[in-house]
């Protein structure tokens, strides 16, 4: 059969964001992709430049609205690192805590976008339900809904209220309880599996080579994740394991990629309780902060979709004289031919669906 | 292997200087721009660095600055008894006249869009790579806007 290209996005349901997937298909089968980006680009590390180092925390709140706080925090670990600022003790624990807040809010709205993929549109409404109970958690302590700027220089903008351990507890109550309902109806269900096992296969080794990291690479059986293979904040002295699931030996499929997520959602409430057993008494914000920088410096930490890497260089002013971003989405997306090929048209959804994608990170 | 024994056999090797280690996982080096293809085939090879995290590309004025992040994830190299995984920095100069070095994509897949990037934002240009296209700015776009004598208002009525 004659072979053609077939064009999906900017504007297509599968795209999740502003980007184009060029597919070229034999019959139903694909036999090439070309995804383009650019359509969301907004030069975050040209504007960086010629911001206070300080400024910029409004900037990375921006380059993911799943994923804000992880953003921040990457950055403002990354300054700390360049300007050898000391946080507080009880600062490193309420970070870790909104970390994992975040990344409990993140993996729902993935979970929430993934349902309409696969033609489950219930399922968008019961996981952004349970989404927006964290988000009112994040709201507590930071006063917004969606772009934070919590997480500052040297520790974070203020205390946590009274209460909040206790209706962080409420929520993760009857959070337990949603998700053991959620397998009931997705992972035990035969439409739900049919339509994820077995589909956008790739290795571990695969993973590795292309830069697919985070919850995918997890989702081959790789045992990696930085909060323990490079442990920032507070991560050392938690009580927690790296999850992760496989499709078979060495590989993994859609079913198992959200799997991993899943397993991590419940991961994160057991970190966040750990937390708020350890937590100490002290001050959230360092005392003094230094303005200027010189040298580099680089942090990575795991985002929710992978490893999030940050560089930057300082010429002893008050701007960065060089920022650079790494998105873990970014090479994730230029590796989709790898993961495409073989494959039918009507799967696409589900495959870029179960990858998590994120454009405004990708496109900076 | 241990970080000190990979630091010292990677600085023994040819092109390598100014190796040390900036954290307990990080070892950081310079690289000869001409023996640069060599190195990185032997530092996937025989090193175990199967994860090439980012390219970064850097205007210094005059010339122009590459710094390389390689994981290991599979920790074939390891820190005393912990399970931290080892991260490399490799740094390249090149001139400004003569912004090229050879590609590493063929190496690394993950690398085809970070050279991609610095290729689009920075004018650096990579070698035998598949595929030197823009990737984040449209195509036709003049000029590299990462670069630090980036005239913005020329190239606007020109778009």
């Amino acid at each position: 059969m004659a072979e053609m290209w077939i064009s999906m996005g900017p504007q297509h349901p599968m795209t999740h964001g502003l980007w184009t997937l060029k597919v070229k298909v034999d019959g139903e089968t694909i036999t090439d992709a070309d995804p383009e980006l650019g359509y969301l680009h907004r030069s975050v590390e040209k504007m960086g430049e010629r911001r206070k180092y300080f400024m910029n925390t409004t900037l990375t709140d921006r380059l993911c609205y799943a994923s804000s706080t992880t953003w921040t925090h990457n950055y403002v670990l990354t300054v700390e690192e360049l300007m050898n600022v000391e946080v507080p003790e009880r600062a490193k624990y309420i970070r870790t805590i909104m970390l994992e807040l975040q990344r409990l809010a993140s993996h729902l709205m993935w979970a929430g976008a993934y349902m309409p993929d696969l033609g489950h549109i219930t399922g968008a409404l019961y996981f952004w339900r349970d989404r927006e109970l964290f988000l009112n958690l994040l709201e507590v302590p930071s006063g917004s809904r969606l772009l934070y700027n919590y997480i500052r220089i040297g520790g974070v903008k203020r205390d946590l209220p009274d209460g909040f351990v206790e209706k962080t507890e409420r929520v993760f109550k009857l959070f337990e309880k949603r998700l053991d309902e959620y397998a009931d109806l997705f992972e035990n269900s035969k439409i739900f599996r049919m339509r994820t096992e077995d589909v956008g296969n790739f290795t571990a080794a695969q993973a590795q080579n292309l830069g697919i990291t985070g919850p995918n690479m997890r989702g081959c059986g790789t045992k990696f994740d930085l909060r323990k293979n490079d442990p920032y904040e507070i991560y050392e002295e938690i009580d927690w394991a790296i999850q992760t699931r496989e499709a078979g030996p060495g590989y993994s499929d859609c079913f198992s990629r959200y799997m991993v997520r899943i397993d991590e959602m419940k991961e994160s409430i057991r970190i966040i309780r750990d937390c708020f057993k350890k937590m100490p008494k002290g001050p959230t914000l360092a005392s003094a902060i230094p303005v200027r920088a010189q040298g580099e410096a680089f942090r990575r930490t795991e985002d929710s979709r992978g490893e999030a890497l940050m560089y930057v260089v300082g010429d002893g002013t008050d701007r960065p004289y060089r920022w650079k971003i790494k998105s873990p989405m970014f090479t994730t997306i230029s590796a989709c031919p790898h993961y495409l090929k073989g494959y039918k048209l009507a799967d696409i959804p589900a495959i870029m669906g179960s990858i998590d994608i994120c454009i405004g990170e990708t496109d900076k | 292997m241990e970080i000190k024994e990979l630091m010292q056999e990677l600085s023994a090797l040819k092109g390598v200087s100014n190796a040390s280690m900036i954290r307990d996982n990080v070892v950081k080096l310079d690289i000869d721009k001409n023996s640069s293809k060599e190195f990185f085939t032997k530092l996937r090879d025989d090193f175990g660095f199967e994860h090439c995290s980012l390219i970064t590309a850097i205007d210094n004025q005059p010339e122009f600055e590459l710094v390389y992040h390689f994981t290991s994830v599979n920790k074939s190299v390891t820190v005393g008894s912990t399970d931290m995984s080892v991260m490399m920095e490799a740094h390249v100069f090149l001139e400004r006249d003569t912004p090229t070095i050879e590609s590493i994509s063929d190496l690394w897949g993950g690398a085809n869009w970070h050279e991609r990037e610095a290729f689009d934002l920075m004018g650096i240009y990579f070698v035998g790579h598949p595929d030197l296209r823009r990737v984040l700015l449209p195509e036709g776009f003049a000029g590299h806007p990462l670069r630090k004598d980036y005239v913005y208002e020329i190239h606007e009525e020109e778009w």
